[in-house]
């Protein structure tokens, strides 16, 4: 059985805060999900990984509008709107350099 | 006044195309209906308040497609309800999360883009599991979709309100998305068609990714015949979508009326009425002239748990993205990972955080080889044992789900829950067409609830599958 504290440790990896009692369900919950899909451990198979059967497909590093792809074409505006905080056109982000002490 | 309870996109489309009916009076029509039982059904997160001045642009685009001796697109003017986590320029799109409750689409998804070339009219967004994670549609933030068949059962899911829309008559077809059955077990729970195309046949842009080697864009409709309808507007090569794949990539075996059924699949965990009602789905199919066989896949028991390892750690990867940096929920912290962490805990509800975090498990260092490397070597095997059981057959046939509707609630165990999508899980892993059909209803305390017969062909064989749903439907 997983333990709480590592419960704990994948939140935090997972860049999520969960209370205690939300870290007990989840023990509970990774159990027997854990159980369950440890089947694929016992998977013995002279198979190779999946290897994706397409070739890549690359793109031309050309601006969308000289590639007539008119769906991209002047959204700066758009998705300078869904900034949470905005100034100037940018995107105000915590500070994140600080001096040393 | 229109009866929206047999209308089908084809018989609209002849009826728009001779002027009985308009696209605003089609449009009105739906509207009322809405109005009437959305409130009961949950069905809808938005009803577009556009509705009207679409409608008015599609009949005035016919006005002018007939001046100029054109034929007109057969969608033109077809009311569509869409998933909510498919864009549409300017309008909302949540993913019926908290997370982006207020997020407007920057946008168009390329499907959307095809159908708005094609005139439809978007009547909505439809309610969802959030982030299309679960099989009921009750972990939408906004509350739960109600099954048209029995409002005490669920639609099911993840596109539950997708697939209640068209049952109830609030959308003559829809769009969903399916990453590992959630297109095609609503479809079931609700008695209506629903396709999960071949990956690759639709593009992925304007689609809020969930499991990237899984998902797919795909219709709702009442029959065959309007689903592939829309299939065939959506489908398509994108430079947008670069795991997009023309379908003539594929060769296609000519077909020979054989059915594979797995039958070692079907000897437990599935409802008794739900197996005699398959059975005769295949003497249904026989009797079109069907040879049924029976076809191998060993590897298909395994396919939940592989499913389970590798749709969370994508999860996982995709979900990092929305942190409240640059769009979306944002709430303040102590610090820059407190920031994240305090919008994540905010703005994503229980299941998403537990797929999160089972995906970020799967894939750390120590258990990476024991899940993940696993679990991408089985579903190689499982998807060379489908080629090899579809050789020299047209389809595989299974149940699309193991029981009709749940009730609300009843599955409070993940994992209880992660074990209805049993059947579908392995196109998505596999890549292979599949579609749900309605194959009759079975009895659950007196009232007669819908069940679906899948089945999945080759990849780029849509049109076979197409064929042996036509020929079940008669």
């Amino acid at each position: 059985m997983i333990s709480l504290q590592d419960i704990l440790a994948l939140a935090g990896l997972a860049r999520v805060k969960i209370t205690k009692a939300e870290a007990v369900g989840l023990q509970n919950d990774f159990s027997t999900i854990l159980d369950y899909v440890g089947q694929v451990n016992a998977v013995s198979s002279t198979v190779e990984a999946s290897v994706p059967e397409h070739h890549n497909v690359m793109r031309e590093d050309v601006p969308y509008a000289e590639r007539d792809i008119v769906a991209m074409v002047g959204r700066r505006d758009v998705l300078v709107q869904a900034f949470p905080e905005e100034k100037d056109g940018f995107n105000v982000v915590r500070k994140i350099i600080q001096k040393d002490e | 006044m229109i009866d929206l309870t047999t209308l089908t996109i084809a018989e609209a489309s002849a009826k728009l195309a001779t002027k009985e009916y308009s696209a605003v009076g089609l449009a009105r029509a739906y509207k009322d209906a809405i109005n009437d039982k959305n409130a009961e059904l949950n069905v809808y997160l938005e009803v577009f308040d556009d509705i009207e001045e679409q409608a008015l642009a599609a009949d005035a685009r016919r006005a002018q497609d007939e001046k100029d001796g054109k034929t007109s697109h057969p969608l033109l003017g077809i009311p569509l309800a869409i998933k909510d986590n498919i864009l549409i320029e300017g309008r909302r799109a949540s993913a019926a999360s908290k997370m982006l409750e207020n997020y407007t689409a920057a946008y168009d998804a390329t499907a959307i883009r095809k159908l708005k070339e094609a005139g439809v009219v978007f009547l909505g967004r439809t309610n969802m599991d959030e982030f299309a994670m679960g099989g009921s549609t009750e972990n939408s933030a906004f509350g739960p979709t109600k099954n048209p068949h029995d409002t005490s059962r669920v639609a099911g899911g993840s596109s539950g309100g997708s697939a209640a829309a068209v049952a109830a008559n609030l959308a003559l077809a829809s769009l969903g998305s399916d990453t590992g059955g959630s297109i095609r077990e609503p479809a079931s729970f609700c008695g209506m068609v629903g396709l999960k195309p071949t990956y690759g046949a639709v593009s992925r842009s304007g689609l809020m990714a969930m499991g990237s080697s899984l998902d797919q864009i795909g219709p709702f409709a009442k029959n065959v015949t309007d689903a592939q309808m829309l299939f065939d507007a959506i489908a398509g090569l994108d430079p947008l979508d670069s795991t997009s794949v023309d379908l003539a990539t594929y060769t296609t075996q000519p077909q020979n009326k054989t059915i594979g059924v797995p039958r070692d699949l079907l000897k437990e965990g599935v409802d008794s009425d739900v197996l005699a009602q398959f059975e005769q789905s295949l003497d249904a199919l026989r009797a079109q002239g069907y040879k049924v066989v029976d076809v191998s896949i060993p590897s298909a028991s395994l396919a939940l748990a592989v499913y389970y390892v590798i749709m969370p750690a994508e999860v996982s990867s995709n979900l990092a993205r929305f942190d409240g940096v640059r769009y979306g929920l944002s709430v303040k912290g102590e610090n820059l990972i407190d920031d994240y962490a305090t919008t994540r805990e905010i703005g994503f509800g229980p299941e998403v955080r537990r797929r999160i975090m089972l995906g970020t498990y799967v894939l750390s260092s120590g258990y990476y080889d024991a899940y993940y490397g696993k679990a991408t070597i089985a579903r190689t095997q499982l998807a060379r044992e489908v080629a090899a059981a579809l050789d020299g057959i047209d389809v595989i046939a299974t149940p699309t789900a193991p029981c009709p509707a749940t009730r609300l609630g009843e599955k409070s165990d993940p994992l209880a829950m992660y074990l209805l999508d049993i059947f579908t899980v392995t196109a998505n892993l596999t890549g292979n067409p599949a579609i749900s059909i309605p194959m009759g209803t079975v009895d659950r305390d007196g009232n007669q609830l819908p069940v679906g017969l899948q089945l999945t062909a080759a990849h780029g064989a849509e049109a076979t599958l197409f064929e042996v749903a036509k020929a079940f439907e008669q």
